[in-house]
């Protein structure tokens, strides 16, 4: 218990010290890495069961040569795409906005910093050090959380190419 | 008055020559009578001199007399002045030994008392800006009164005031280990005077109805801050005045006032708003302007997927959505080849396309710009503090300070209207995609089940 406290009270510390932009950027990196492990329980786990389903309703077809069945495949193709693609491009936008926030950081603590400057002169380094730390923790958060991402994001946009190129090439067509 | 009558005398004379004159005019001259008249003044004259020769003669002895008096009363002072030099450099002396007697007796003493005056003067300043003055009042006078009577050389402390110092210092440490409410005057919002509980906590905050107050020292007046911090600090404010017995928990300015009232002269978020200028508000207003096209889009592409997906459950092709609008297309030519069905199907979606991404565009332009007029508000704020440092040197960084945090306003309005804008586009984009998609790969491919399923 007092441990969980401690912890807490760690964490708002470290909160204090980044300001409000941190808050931000600690929620946005929490959704992309939920949003980020959602997709790849989907790869390894959802999604299999979906490629074995079409494949087999492809396979059990008696033709596979018509216009007609051309197109049906195109639309399992790119249904599973979608399933495959669906919130990709969130996670992206989310890595894209990780610098951007930590930018927004960097320039309200810069605010502070001189709002600091103008009320009491460049004479005390300790009443500017506060603004600093909300310039510099947030500009390091939104790195650290972009970096993180940006991993994840691309592995999971190769990983779902190659998903669906597999996936169109056991779907052949009979010529 | 000399010079008057002089005057008056020459005056008389000329008036008595002309006189003369006149009757010599007058009258035929006569030299003898003339000389006679001579003679008989000169005599006469001549009395008169030998009188005033017998009295000045008679006044002669008076002055020597006079003269001897002076001299003997003169010599009489000198031998007093004599005799009152001596006395003075006797009591020169004794001065310089009652002095020195004086600085052996008081020996040690003579140190306590040097230190007795720096410690009232010292505590008379730590009493004036003390919190604790505004519960117990004039303690600072007591101590500044006896600072300047122990800078006088002439009296000496008592033992009452010796006594006294002890326990105000004695008191100001008690009273700072202790939590203390009393009654007094209190400036509240809109500078009326209200009788209030206060709380004293130590010697750093003063806090009323869940406020924290400021102490002015110079006027021992307690007036609430104008701008409170954070609700998480006052609320513990309001804890601390409600609880009776026992622990609570409580946010304190440990340097006694200085932070809080810093915080008075710290703009709040509307006021940097303001400072960004006319670019802060173009901002804003670009930024109103895509949240209000983005509330459009997202509500109409809600509308429209919500009828796509009924669409794609119902066998029949309605006319109110897209996908009906596209299925439509099958019926209309229904004995057409599959490669011209195909081109009709592309041609109906590309009547369709903009309708849903209508707008999209301009809030990914919106998006860009953004931060774009972000970094001209930036630039002409620099401009600003550069004209500024023309004029009036870089002497004062106070002045620099506020034209430059006026510069990051913009920035910061650019990243705050950029930040959810480009989150909008990306969610509006993905829905608009995903219905593009299902009319352009799937239109095709339920039509080609259906016509399978005729078959």
């Amino acid at each position: 218990m007092v441990l969980l406290i401690d912890s807490i009270n760690a964490i708002r510390d470290f909160l204090d010290t980044g300001g409000q932009v941190l808050l931000v950027i600690g929620v946005l990196i929490f959704a992309m890495w939920l949003l980020i492990l959602e997709r790849f329980i989907y790869f390894f786990n959802g999604f299999r069961g979906y490629k074995k389903a079409i494949k087999n309703s492809w396979l059990a077809r008696s033709e596979r040569n018509s216009w007609n069945a051309e197109q049906i495949r195109q639309v399992m193709i790119s249904r599973a795409s979608m399933r495959l693609n669906a919130n990709l491009a969130l996670i992206n936008v989310m890595v894209a906005l990780c610098p951007l926030l930590g930018l927004l950081g960097t320039v309200t603590g810069m605010i502070e910093v001189f709002d600091v400057m103008a009320i009491t002169g460049t004479g005390s380094a300790r009443s500017m050090a506060s603004g600093v730390s909300k310039a510099t923790i947030p500009t390091m958060a939104g790195m650290v959380g972009a970096l993180s991402g940006v991993f994840a994001s691309t592995y999971l946009q190769r990983r779902a190419k190659r998903e669906v190129a597999l996936l169109e090439d056991s779907m052949v067509l009979d010529h | 008055m000399k010079l008057f009558t002089q005057m008056t005398k020459m005056a008389v004379l000329a008036a008595s020559i002309s006189f003369t004159c006149a009757s010599v005019a007058a009258e035929p001259m006569d030299l003898d009578s003339l000389l006679k008249n001579l003679e008989q003044g000169k005599s006469a004259q001549s009395v008169q001199n030998t009188q005033r020769e017998q009295q000045f003669t008679a006044r002669q002895n008076e002055q020597v007399q006079i003269l001897k008096d002076t001299q003997a009363k003169r010599s009489q002072m000198l031998s007093e002045s004599d005799r009152l030099e001596t006395q003075f450099e006797e009591n020169e002396i004794k001065l310089a030994n009652l002095t020195d007697t004086l600085s052996k007796r008081m020996g040690s003493l003579k140190e306590l008392f040097g230190v007795l005056q720096q410690v009232a003067g010292d505590s008379s300043n730590k009493f004036a800006t003390s919190v604790v003055s505004a519960e117990i009042p004039g303690r600072s006078v007591f101590m500044d009164d006896l600072a300047q009577k122990m800078g006088s050389t002439s009296q000496l402390a008592s033992i009452e005031d010796i006594e006294k110092v002890w326990y105000e210092l004695q008191r100001e440490m008690t009273e700072q280990g202790k939590v203390s409410r009393f009654n007094t005057q209190v400036i509240i919002e809109g500078g009326n005077k209200a009788e209030q509980e206060v709380v004293r906590v130590g010697a750093f905050n003063l806090i009323s109805n869940g406020k924290y107050l400021e102490y002015s020292p110079s006027t021992n007046t307690l007036s609430e801050l104008t701008r409170q911090p954070v609700s998480r600090y006052t609320s513990t404010a309001g804890d601390l005045q409600q609880a009776k017995n026992g622990i609570v928990q409580f946010a304190l300015d440990p340097t006694g006032g200085s932070i809080l009232g810093l915080l008075v002269q710290a703009p709040d978020t509307a006021e940097q708003v303001h400072q960004g200028g006319a670019v802060g508000y173009v901002i804003l207003g670009v930024g109103l302007l895509a949240l209000l096209i983005a509330i459009e889009r997202f509500v109409s592409l809600l509308l429209v997927g919500g009828k796509i997906r009924r669409q794609l459950k119902d066998t029949v092709a309605r006319d109110d959505n897209p996908l009906g609008r596209v299925m439509k297309v099958k019926d209309d030519y229904p004995n057409v080849a599959y490669d011209t069905l195909e081109l009709k199907l592309s041609e109906a979606i590309l009547r369709e396309m903009p309708k849903i991404t209508r707008n999209l565009t301009l809030i990914k332009i919106i998006s860009v710009v953004a931060p774009l007029l972000g970094l001209l508000g930036t630039v002409t704020g620099m401009i600003n503090t550069f004209q500024a440092i023309t004029l009036f040197g870089t002497g004062d960084p106070k002045l620099m300070a506020g034209g430059i945090s006026q510069a990051l306003v913009t920035t910061v309005l650019g990243l705050v209207v950029a930040i959810p804008t480009v989150f909008i586009y990306t969610i509006l984009n993905t829905r608009a995609k995903s219905l593009l998609l299902i009319l352009q790969e799937q239109s095709a491919g339920i039509i080609a089940k259906r016509s399978e399923k005729g078959a």
